[in-house]
């Protein structure tokens, strides 16, 4: 009896999430039905009733996107795609443009040459200057990626800027004692950096709170319950997506028995990686959200 | 060859029950539990005989204080007319759909 409650209660969670999940692919302009949809779930009997009644919001959305997708004028839909390319292209080689000229004149400037290994002369022997051109110069590139509303390559330079903080702070502590083992320390950084990023951008909050017909509602409060939890804890949601993708990439780097310079701070490399870059792309999620409100943003 | 638009059995039993009382406004839970038919499939034909203009669509406040407003739908005068016009035609069709599934009668 215990188990059958059990079961409706997760029955009916679900057919709220399904909703909750099912609103995020409707533009706000197109949600009446859904609306309409979800308001008459409240009618069910029991969490399974409410579970099959919700389910029927799959093929309605896919209605609703079809019909606003044959409604927009030709012009409109080609046109929408490439000005995402571009603004994505050019905020992702505007960021390289950035920072290659930036090392070079670096090297002529301080009259050192781009070493990475124990050679004499390298930029080991100027890593403060390196590391800020390195991390600047990403970060710069995130912050030409949001101002060209370009979201991908935010993410893109998201993901760098971790690797390059994290890199350089790893560097100053340990400095490079065994090349190779270091190179499986970067990939286990870059690849805890890009869960931590895919993660976070997955479970970022909805951009469309509001409604814009009738009367004013979200699924959520509509529906007697309440948000998400993730999105009423966003910065627990981003440690969720950190500790994820650290999971994720020391088991990988496990199984593929690549070992990892044998100190701990590596490990706290790949964790603060996938941590940092979890709550970064929360950040930009969030400008997003605001700049998709305003209707400015160009998305994915 | 391509059916007619609106002559699906499932939107043709739609249009009957919402023409047994034209005028009144109807809900798509009780809608959905009068045809037999699940969500999904109910609520893409009201969508689309609202966007012909034979559905007329209102937010209705709740019966009971805490729940959301409710969607509800009636035919307009044109809708009402054309749908009368489709149950006549597809009622040869229909009767013979009925039997075939009568015990006995193949």
């Amino acid at each position: 009896m215990q188990m059958h409650g059990f079961l409706g209660r997760l029955a009916d969670v679900l057919a709220r999430q399904l909703l909750s999940w099912l609103h995020r692919r409707v533009e706000p302009g197109s949600r009446e039905w859904l609306d309409a949809l979800t308001a008459e779930s409240e009618c069910a009997d029991d969490g399974w009733q409410r579970l099959l009644w919700a389910l029927g919001g799959v093929p309605l959305v896919w209605t609703i996107n079809k019909r606003r997708q044959m409604n927009e004028p030709a012009r409109g839909t080609m046109r929408a795609p490439i000005v995402r390319g571009v603004a994505n292209i050019a905020a992702i080689a505007g960021g390289f443009a950035v920072i290659i000229p930036a090392t070079y004149l670096a090297t002529y400037f301080f009259r050192c040459h781009l070493f990475f290994g124990n050679q004499p002369g390298g930029c080991q022997e100027h890593p403060f200057v390196f590391a800020s051109i390195a991390i600047c110069g990403t970060v710069l590139g995130m912050i030409i990626a949001l101002a060209l509303r370009a979201r991908f390559a935010a993410f893109w330079w998201a993901v760098v800027s971790v690797c390059n903080t994290v890199g350089s702070v790893w560097y100053l502590r340990s400095g490079i004692a065994d090349l190779p083992r270091y190179g499986a320390t970067q990939s286990a950084m870059l690849m805890a950096a890009t869960f931590g990023v895919v993660l976070a951008a997955i479970m970022r909050d909805t951009p469309w709170t509001e409604t814009d017909h009738g009367p004013s509602h979200h699924v959520g409060d509509s529906a007697g319950a309440p948000a998400p939890f993730l999105s009423r804890h966003r910065i627990t949601a981003y440690l969720i997506a950190g500790t994820i993708s650290f999971a994720m990439a020391d088991s990988l780097t496990r199984m593929r028995d690549r070992h990892l310079v044998a100190d701990n701070v590596n490990h706290y490399a790949v964790l603060g990686s996938a941590m940092f870059a979890a709550i970064l792309a929360g950040l930009i999620g969030r400008h997003g959200s605001r700049l998709s409100a305003k209707g400015t943003i160009v998305r994915l | 060859m391509p059916r007619l638009p609106n002559t699906s059995p499932q939107t043709l039993s739609v249009l009957e029950l919402l023409l047994e009382s034209p005028r009144s406004w109807h809900y798509g839970y009780a809608l959905s539990q009068l045809t037999g038919l699940k969500s999904g499939t109910l609520y893409p034909i009201l969508l689309r005989l609202a966007d012909q203009g034979w559905l007329e669509t209102r937010w209705a406040e709740p019966e009971q204080p805490g729940r959301p407003p409710r969607h509800t739908y009636r035919l307009t005068g044109e809708g009402a007319k054309t749908a009368r016009t489709k149950l006549a035609e597809a009622a040869p069709l229909r009767m013979t759909r009925r039997l075939a599934f009568v015990p006995g009668s193949r």
